[in-house]
């Protein structure tokens, strides 16, 4: 290097400053190509029909003035406002299945000293792990034995099979860091058992709790697969389904409003699942750190 | 193991129990706390149990039945035919395109994964202004719901208006559109395959990344410091002691995105759906199309039956992972 600095808290500061600059150079072309397609799809959504199909202007700005068209074309000409309501009754409804068996699993695994409960745990874990491409044939058959065929009532009962699973085990590493002190004061004041989950446990367990209602919306949202396989009714399909297959015609894909429908829920989602990344990180390699 | 302290400290029990246990000399064994809790436990367990095991655990047996049956969607009585559907599929050639597609495809987007994750992972573990908000922003792929992002690439893959052809076509990369030169993206059968592999890269690389952040996190200064002392070379560090304590996260991770990566049917579904001319066909695409949109329900779970032995090495690298935890 041949820079000769004078004075040392210079040279320092030079450094820093190239160090930063190297970082930023080597961090920029991920930066690029995870942010680009958000962009493009923003401003997809925004433009005007003729602005989108031009070849010989800069297709990264507006050259005519942005618009709520597509927005309003989702809402008034399609079912997207259903999908919407659909998309949180499956959230809610699959998140109450997920509290109602994976926190009295994950507690029952992770504080009563059962025989086997480690294997138990890692047993429900893999479970996570079976694919729906594996299950959804013989799913299907379920589906339709519960009479639930075409309607998304189909996915609250089968998205519980992988938000069980990872709840289960997010809530098993959970209850293990609740002090023990806490139960046992409770049931020497009277409280049995169950009591003491109820009232004493589960108050101070409400940052897994809600981690596991996140969870169950954030997976749920990334499910297709199912959708695609037991909804094939426009009025009945959560949103990724019926934006991916309910906005084109034909060959006719209507780009703009396919990406306003795709964005004003995939943002949302993103964002809440950024925030409890590292709870997702650390719920499935969670055995392997410590 | 749990057992070991199960039976220890026999506690405070109810008045009631300790009084019954007086006069019958010996308290019968249900009644016993240690099985009080069991019981307490087992029932907590059970409803969990009971959904994955009614939802997952027998559909996985179903499956193997369907497989070794004729079931179709229109016809629901279904008649035994053995392996029928297993030799079906090892005959039809296009089962093979779809296997070596899949291998190609999770080989391919997995090494480069690797590479960009652990590049990424290098550039983030440093210390620098603005880290959190440039890791939110590159995490981004991996939120976004798939079938939503894959519809973003759609549009940019599209065959005419794409934004990556203008962009190349700007820097005189590629041709004019509609000349040999214009690539596009979707339609060519190389290309094709290229796009859904980049697609599949877009999404992981950034869940490599964090996983392998979260391992090397993991990995105390101190331990690295106590080998400095002892004198061990960097390289030494590195293989000695910084691989093998975050390689369980490591397999944990790879094991992960496999699994994923071989059992996504969105990325080629919505892109190509195994074309152009069965270029891109992977065996979620060919399982579906036979089983739902053919009705052919066996030959779709024999289809997907084959990426079982598949996702086995996966499964069972986790499962040791996991086990070997136990302390």
């Amino acid at each position: 290097m041949a820079t000769m600095a004078v004075q040392a808290p210079r040279t320092h500061r030079s450094k820093e400053i190239r160090r930063h600059a190297l970082i930023y150079l080597g961090l920029t072309p991920f930066l690029i190509i995870a942010v680009f397609p958000i962009f493009w799809m923003l401003i997809t959504a925004l433009k005007q029909e003729p602005d989108l199909y031009r070849m010989d202007i800069v297709p990264f700005w507006f050259h005519l003035p942005p618009t709520w068209k597509n927005f309003d074309f989702l809402f008034n000409r399609t079912f997207y406002g259903d999908w919407i309501v659909n998309t949180m009754a499956i959230s809610f409804w699959v998140s109450v299945i997920t509290l109602f068996t994976a926190v009295p699993a994950g507690y029952a695994l992770a504080r009563l000293r059962l025989p086997f409960a480690e294997n138990m745990g890692i047993g429900i874990f893999m479970t996570y792990l079976v694919p729906g491409i594996i299950l959804f044939l013989p799913l299907a058959r379920v589906v339709s034995l519960l009479d639930l065929q075409d309607s998304w009532w189909s996915l609250v009962a089968i998205y519980p099979t992988f938000t069980i699973p990872f709840c289960t085990w997010l809530l098993m590493g959970f209850f293990k860091t609740v002090p023990f002190e806490i139960e046992e004061a409770a049931m020497i004041d009277g409280c049995g058992q169950l009591g003491a989950l109820l009232r004493v446990v589960l108050p101070v367990s409400w940052p897994g709790l809600i981690t596991s209602c996140i969870f169950s919306f954030t997976l749920s949202m990334q499910d297709f697969l199912y959708s695609l396989a037991f909804v094939s009714v426009s009025d009945q399909k959560p949103v990724p389904l019926g934006v991916a297959t309910e906005l084109i015609r034909g060959d006719v894909y209507f780009w703009g409003s396919l990406m306003a429908g795709a964005l004003l829920v995939g943002v949302p989602v993103a964002i809440l699942y950024n925030l409890f990344l590292d709870k997702f990180i650390s719920g499935i390699t969670g055995a392997a750190i410590k | 193991m749990a057992e070991a302290s199960a039976g220890g400290g026999a506690p405070p029990e109810t008045s009631l129990s300790i009084a019954l246990s007086r006069r019958a000399g010996v308290r019968p064994w249900w009644r016993t706390p240690t099985a009080r809790r069991w019981v307490f436990g087992y029932t907590l367990l059970a409803p969990a149990v009971l959904y994955v095991g009614l939802l997952v655990g027998v559909p996985f047996l179903f499956s193997l039945y369907l497989s070794m049956s004729d079931a179709s969607v229109g016809d629901p009585v279904a008649r035994f035919v053995g392996i029928e559907n297993f030799k079906a599929a090892l005959e039809s050639s296009t089962f093979y395109v779809a296997l070596r597609n899949t291998l190609v495809f999770t080989v391919g987007a997995g090494i480069l994964k690797g590479l960009l994750g652990t590049t990424l992972a290098f550039l983030l573990i440093q210390q620098f202004r603005g880290r959190k908000i440039v890791r939110a922003l590159v995490v981004i792929p991996f939120t976004l719901p798939i079938a939503i992002a894959v519809l973003g690439w759609k549009w940019m893959f599209d065959s005419q208006f794409s934004v990556l052809n203008w962009a190349l076509n700007q820097l005189h990369l590629i041709g004019a559109y509609g000349s040999p030169d214009w690539p596009v993206w979707l339609g060519q059968p190389g290309l094709a395959l290229a796009s859904v592999m980049f697609v599949n890269v877009w999404r992981g690389f950034p869940f490599g990344a964090i996983v392998l952040m979260a391992g090397m996190t993991s990995v105390a200064p101190e331990i690295i410091e106590a080998a400095k002392v002892d004198g061990a070379s960097f390289m030494q560090r590195f293989r000695m002691v910084i691989v093998p304590m975050i390689a369980p996260i490591l397999f944990i991770g790879s094991a992960f995105d496999t699994v994923f990566t071989l059992s996504d049917l969105s990325i080629v579904y919505l892109l190509t759906n195994g074309g152009p001319d069965g270029a891109t066909e992977i065996l979620p695409t060919l399982a579906y199309n036979t089983g739902i949109r053919g009705g052919a329900l066996g030959r779709g779970a024999a289809i997907s039956l084959f990426l079982f032995p598949l996702l086995l090495p996966a499964m069972i690298l986790l499962l040791r992972t996991l086990r070997r935890r136990q302390y």
